[in-house]
C-alpha cells in the first residue's frame, strides 16, 4: 500500500527525513512514535504527496506521488490532522460529510445514501453546526467524514491528542473498525498505551532516521531503543519489564493478571 | 526562514536605529514614490530597499518578496494596460484593444510605486520588534496604548494568518479538494468556501489573545508604563534628514 525507497526529504536546508525505506502492506495497522520534532508529520506528509519527497521515491497505492497530484491520491486516502478546525469548512455537520464525499465521488444517490449512514454509525446531529462543537466532537465529525469516503489508506496524526478517555476510545474503535475492514492505518501517537492496544506494528523515528519497525510486542519492550527516542514503554509494559522472568508476554492489563495468578498458583 | 513581516534579529546599522526614526525612513520612502513622476527614481527607491535589506542582512526574504509583488503587478499592469485609450497608440490587438503610450506609462507608474511604497514598510517591519514599535508609539508619540497594541497585534497576526491558510489549504488538498489544479481561476473559486474555516479561527485567536491580555492587566497600562527609553541619536538624525530629503527630491527631480 505504501513504500519507501531511501527517501530523504529537506526544508531550508535542514534536512527533516534521512533515507528512510519501509514498507506498508493492505491491512496493517502501524504506529509511528519518536519524540517531538522528529520528522512524523513530515513522513505523513509525504505518504500523500502533500510534500514531495527530495531524494527517493514514495510509492501510494500504485502511484508515484511526485509524479501524481494529491488531490488524486486523496481519492482513496484519508488524513486527519491534529487540529480538526483546519478540515471543518461548511455550516451544518450534514454538509460537511456530503462536501468530503463530493470531493471523491459523483454519484448524488450514493453520496447521499453515506452522508446519512455516517450520521446513524457517529450518532452525529446533522443540523448542527460543527463550530458549536467540543473539540472531541469535532474530531469524531472530521474521522466521520473522512470514513464516509471508505479509503483504502488512513493518515492519522495524533488522532487522540486532547481528548478524554471515552472520546477517545470512541475514536480508536472507529480506527480499529476500518482496519478490520481492510483498510491500511498509519498513526502517529505519543500515546504508547493506545499505540499498544490497537498498533500491531510500530515504527520508531528519530531525528528523521527509522530506528526500528517490528511488532508491536517486540518494540515497546525494548526499553534502550524508545529511550533514543525519548519515549517510554506503556506502564504496564514497564512493570512486566521490572518483574522479570514469567512475565516476558505480558502486553495487556488481561496478560498481567494471567501472570501474575499463574505465579501465585505455582508458588502455592 | 520566517515571512518577511517577522521580524529577524539582528545588530545592523539599520536595526539599532529608533523605532521613530525606521518609520519615519519607511514612511519617507513610500512617499518619495507617489510625489514623484518618474519611474528612473521609483526604481531607484526600490534598488535602495534591497540595499538596506542587504545591510540589514534579510536580502534574500527581500528578494523573495520583490519576486512576489512582481508576478502581482504583473497582473495588475496587464489588466491596466488595456483600460487606458488616452494617447498614441503603441501596439494595436485584434477587438479593437490597444496599448498606448499613456496607458503604458501610467501602468508601469502604478507598479512602480506599488513595490516601492510597499517594501520600506515590510522591510521596517522586519528589523523593528513589535515591543519597540507599540512603547515608542505610546511613548514617544503620545498614541493610548490600545491603538497601539491593537496596530501591532494586526501586524503580529498576518503571518500567523497566513499560515493558518497555508494549514487549512493542505488540510483541504489532502481531502480531494483540488487546490493542486492548475487552473488559476478554478482555485480562486475553491478559496472561497475556506473563508469560514480561516475566520473561525480568526476569532478563536483573537479572542484567547484579548483573554490573556487581559488578566496580564492590560487596562491598567499608562504611558509611563513602558521601562525602556528610545533615545533619538544623531545616526537617527541624520537618517531622517537623509529621508526627508529623499522625497523632497522625489517631487523636483528632472529625469
Amino acid at each position: 500500500m505504501i513504500r519507501f525507497d531511501n527517501v530523504s526529504y529537506s526544508t531550508n536546508g535542514i534536512k527533516i527525513i534521512n533515507d528512510v525505506s519501509f514498507e506498508l502492506k493492505k491491512g496493517d495497522f502501524t504506529a509511528l512514535i519518536g519524540a517531538n520534532g522528529a520528522g512524523k508529520s513530515t513522513l505523513a506528509r509525504l505518504c500523500n504527496g502533500l510534500l514531495k519527497p527530495c531524494r527517493g521515491a514514495v510509492n501510494v497505492g500504485g502511484f508515484d506521488t511526485a509524479l501524481v497530484r494529491t488531490s488524486r491520491i486523496a481519492k482513496f486516502t484519508g488524513f486527519l490532522f491534529q487540529n480538526p478546525d483546519r478540515q471543518i469548512c461548511k455550516n451544518r455537520v450534514r454538509d460537511e460529510i456530503r462536501f468530503s464525499l463530493e470531493c471523491v465521488m459523483e454519484d448524488r444517490a450514493e453520496i447521499e445514501m453515506r452522508c446519512e449512514r455516517t450520521l446513524k454509525e457517529f450518532s452525529l446531529d446533522g443540523e448542527r453546526d460543527p463550530f458549536s462543537m467540543s473539540r472531541g466532537e469535532r474530531q469524531r465529525l472530521v474521522l466521520a467524514s473522512i470514513l464516509a469516503t471508505e479509503p483504502e489508506l488512513l493518515l492519522l496524526d495524533e488522532p487522540t491528542t486532547g481528548l478524554d478517555y471515552r472520546e477517545c476510545m470512541h475514536i480508536m474503535e472507529c480506527i480499529s473498525s476500518i482496519n478490520r475492514k481492510g483498510a491500511t492505518v498509519l498513526m502517529i501517537s505519543h500515546d504508547m498505551e493506545i499505540v499498544q492496544d490497537f498498533a500491531r506494528e510500530v515504527m520508531v523515528l528519530n531525528d528523521g532516521e527509522l530506528l526500528a519497525h517490528g511488532s508491536t510486542k517486540v518494540i515497546i519492550r525494548n526499553e534502550p531503543l524508545l529511550a533514543s527516542a525519548s519515549l517510554l514503554p506503556p506502564q504496564i509494559t514497564e512493570l512486566a519489564l521490572r518483574l522479570g522472568e514469567g512475565y516476558e508476554n505480558v502486553v495487556t492489563v488481561d496478560d498481567m493478571v494471567s501472570a501474575v495468578k499463574k505465579k501465585r498458583g505455582g508458588a502455592e | 526562514m520566517g515571512g518577511f513581516l517577522d521580524y529577524s534579529p539582528g545588530d545592523s546599522f539599520l536595526h539599532r536605529l529608533n523605532p521613530l526614526a525606521k518609520i519615519f525612513l519607511s514612511l519617507m520612502l513610500c512617499v518619495s514614490c507617489f510625489v514623484t513622476d518618474s519611474s528612473v527614481f521609483c526604481l531607484m527607491i526600490i534598488l535602495l530597499n534591497i540595499a538596506m535589506a542587504a545591510v540589514a542582512g534579510i536580502s534574500s526574504r527581500a528578494l523573495a518578496m520583490l519576486r512576489t509583488l512582481i508576478k502581482f503587478c504583473a497582473f495588475l499592469f496587464l489588466i491596466q494596460i488595456f483600460f487606458i485609450k488616452e494617447g498614441s497608440i503603441l501596439l494595436s490587438l485584434p477587438f479593437n484593444i490597444y496599448v498606448t503610450d499613456k496607458g503604458f506609462m501610467f501602468s508601469l507608474m502604478m507598479v512602480l510605486r506599488l513595490i516601492g511604497a510597499t517594501l520600506p514598510l515590510a522591510l521596517m517591519l522586519s528589523i523593528t520588534k513589535m515591543n519597540d514599535l507599540s512603547n515608542v508609539l505610546v511613548g514617544r508619540m503620545g498614541i493610548p496604548y490600545k491603538y497601539a497594541f491593537s496596530l501591532t497585534t494586526a501586524i503580529r497576526f498576518i503571518p500567523v494568518f497566513t499560515a493558518e491558510m497555508a494549514g487549512i489549504i493542505e488540510a483541504q488538498t489532502a481531502r480531494g479538494v483540488a487546490f493542486d489544479t492548475k487552473n488559476i481561476f478554478k482555485k480562486i473559486g475553491l478559496i472561497f468556501p475556506l473563508c469560514v474555516p480561516l475566520l473561525i479561527t480568526s476569532v478563536r485567536k483573537i479572542e484567547g489573545a484579548a483573554i490573556s491580555a487581559e488578566l496580564r492587566g492590560f487596562n491598567c497600562r499608562k504611558r509611563e508604563s513602558g521601562y525602556k527609553s528610545y533615545p533619538f541619536r544623531t545616526a537617527d538624525i541624520g537618517v531622517s534628514i537623509f529621508a526627508l530629503t529623499l522625497a523632497a527630491a522625489g517631487a523636483f527631480v528632472p529625469f
